[in-house]
């Protein structure tokens, strides 16, 4: 396949609009078989990198399967990306991406938006097939105070 | 039957021990009690010995009865806590979370103090103050502090209390072989601000009743006859504290990020011990990790909680992921128990307010003292009422009148 910049960047957007809609097919749909998927944080207090979800494709469709049964914060969250850098590497097939990312939560009751987190998706992209798909994901989040927290991934 | 005004406001049938009234948890007057009465008076964990492992290595602390604290490791490795304010114009000394000095400095007018709160260099002090103020008259104020129960770092900001043992007693023997059994070390520290009182969150923390709002919990515990679930008692202790017995959590039930089978050194093969302690702290071993949840109530209907995570300093890089990864699965902010427990007593800060006219909350199960058995809130205040010098139940003293408020 011919990758541009474009695809990659297409991709990341497509992610997060899924996701937005709890399309959790749509979001499988754009991982590569081995996919992984990480989020982590890092803690000024203790200096110590916090992982708070890890997971491979199974376990993380294993996760979204469940997360209906569970008791959840229903109101939407809108993820709002800007690709950063995208490094194309051609002998392996494969990009690293890094992608700003600012998630915002609007209220199901009234429609307030407020700003949830901000971090970062830095991602490897798999561009072996048709379409390129992602490899890794690990979301690197800045904000740790999430008030109840969220049981979407992010 | 749905009920009228009369009937909504009227005590429960209960003794009063069984039920309480909602003003306790938004009450200004009552929360800045609480501060002189409770928080001013009690021990308070504040960090782990595991966050300054190196001389000269510094935390600081929000202290809940509103004091700013700075906890340092000396070069004697001993640990101290002060106040973290500038005895000169009353700048603050630390302003990072965490660091490594060995002088204090205050950024202000460069005062300096040792990690022993000895106040070191005052920048042309003679020149300024000649004769009449040195060095030995601006010390920083120090703080009762004690490191037990797992190198946890305790303080007290009241000068004349008892020591730490007192006010813990036997609460935490249950635990104790497996906090002592080796060294601990913290791996996930986070806040989370919430809008309801700390009393609430501690409930939560002090009733499995509510195991109905965890699907995680119904499936790998309340519904496994083996599991022990239904078997496990609270034993309630001297000062309001309390403990939770071991069970045998059946994580395979669980599909969706399952816990593994790491365990913890003296813990029984997939235990969960848990105590609460008085007036917000619980100690919560769940398999592989030890919980840690400290709050700092900042008003009636708002706090700071503090989660820590431990596992053993001995852990090598693949346990401690693996540690990590059973934590998350119900803990973290996306983990599925936690951000419902936090769903829950948040939906309580909201749903009861000074103005929504809320009813008397009940208190009232009795099960033997089994999981279900609601003996942890009633215990604990019972001690809240002793402090406060207010039932919990009448806490304008009132009875006979229709609820406060
Ligand atoms: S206020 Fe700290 S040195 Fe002046
Ligand atoms: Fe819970």
């Amino acid at each position: 396949m011919s990758t541009n910049r474009g695809s990659i960047e297409e991709l990341i957007y497509d992610s997060c609009l899924v996701l937005d809609d709890n399309d959790y097919d749509g979001y499988m749909a754009l991982c590569a078989p081995d996919f992984t998927y990480k989020l982590s944080a890092y803690s000024p207090e203790v200096k110590r990198e916090m992982a708070w979800l890890d997971h491979g494709r199974s376990e993380i469709e294993e996760l979204f399967k469940t997360l209906p049964k569970h008791n959840s914060d229903r109101n939407p969250l809108t993820r709002n990306a800007i690709v950063y850098k995208v490094r194309i590497d051609d002998d392996h097939k494969q990009a690293d991406v890094v992608t700003r990312l600012q998630i915002f939560k609007t209220a199901l009751n009234g429609g307030h938006t407020e700003l949830f987190a901000v971090g970062k998706y830095l991602d490897t992209v798999s561009l072996k097939g048709e379409q390129p798909v992602l490899l890794n994901r690990h979301v690197k989040l800045d904000t740790r105070d999430l008030g109840w927290g969220y049981h979407v991934p992010f | 039957m749905s009920r009228n005004q009369t009937q909504w406001t009227q005590r429960p049938h209960l003794p009063s021990s069984h039920y309480v009234d909602p003003a306790i948890y938004f009450d200004e007057e009552i929360f800045k009690e609480e501060r002189e009465k409770i928080f001013s008076k009690v021990w308070q964990l504040a960090i782990h010995e595991s966050e300054i492992p190196n001389p000269n290595d510094y935390r600081t602390y929000q202290h809940p009865a509103g004091r700013e604290l700075v906890i340092v490791r000396g070069e004697d490795m001993k640990i101290r806590s002060f106040y973290n304010i500038c005895p000169h114009r009353g700048n603050l000394i630390a302003y990072e979370p965490s660091g490594n000095a060995k002088r204090l400095v205050c950024i202000f007018h460069q005062w300096a103090f040792d990690t022993k709160g000895d106040c070191i260099d005052i920048p042309r002090g003679k020149e300024g103050y000649q004769d009449r103020l040195c060095e030995d008259d601006v010390g920083l104020k120090e703080v009762r502090t004690e490191v037990a129960y797992g190198g946890f770092v305790w303080v007290n900001v009241d000068d004349n209390c008892g020591p730490l043992s007192d006010h813990i007693g036997h609460a935490l023997d249950y635990m104790l072989p497996e906090l002592e059994s080796e060294p601990l070390d913290v791996f996930w520290y986070y806040q989370a601000r919430l809008k309801t009182n700390f009393k609430l969150i501690h409930d939560t923390n002090s009733e499995f009743y509510h195991d109905y709002l965890h699907y995680h919990n119904r499936i790998t515990g309340m519904m496994k006859p083996d599991s022990g679930y239904f078997q496990r008692k609270y034993e309630a202790f001297p000062n309001g504290h309390a403990s939770v017995g071991s069970m045998k959590v059946d994580y395979e039930s669980y599909k969706g990020g399952g816990h593994s089978s790491l365990g913890w050194p003296e813990l029984p093969p997939m235990g969960w011990k848990l105590v609460d302690l008085f007036p917000c702290i619980t100690f919560n071993l769940r398999t592989s990790v030890l919980r840690i949840d400290s709050y700092i109530p900042v008003g009636p209907n708002e706090l700071i909680l503090e989660f820590r995570a431990l596992g053993l300093k001995s852990d090598t890089p693949e346990i401690r992921a693996q540690r990590e990864k059973d934590a998350a699965t119900i803990w973290s902010p996306f983990g599925r128990n936690l951000h419902e427990d936090l769903l829950a007593s948040s939906g309580q800060g909201i749903a009861m307010t000074a103005d929504s006219d809320p009813m008397y909350v009940l208190h009232g199960r009795e099960e033997n003292q089994t999981i279900h058995d609601e003996i942890g809130m009633r215990h604990y205040l019972e001690e809240w009422s002793r402090r406060m010098g207010r039932s919990s139940s009448d806490p304008y003293a009132r009875q006979g009148t229709a609820k406060s408020a």
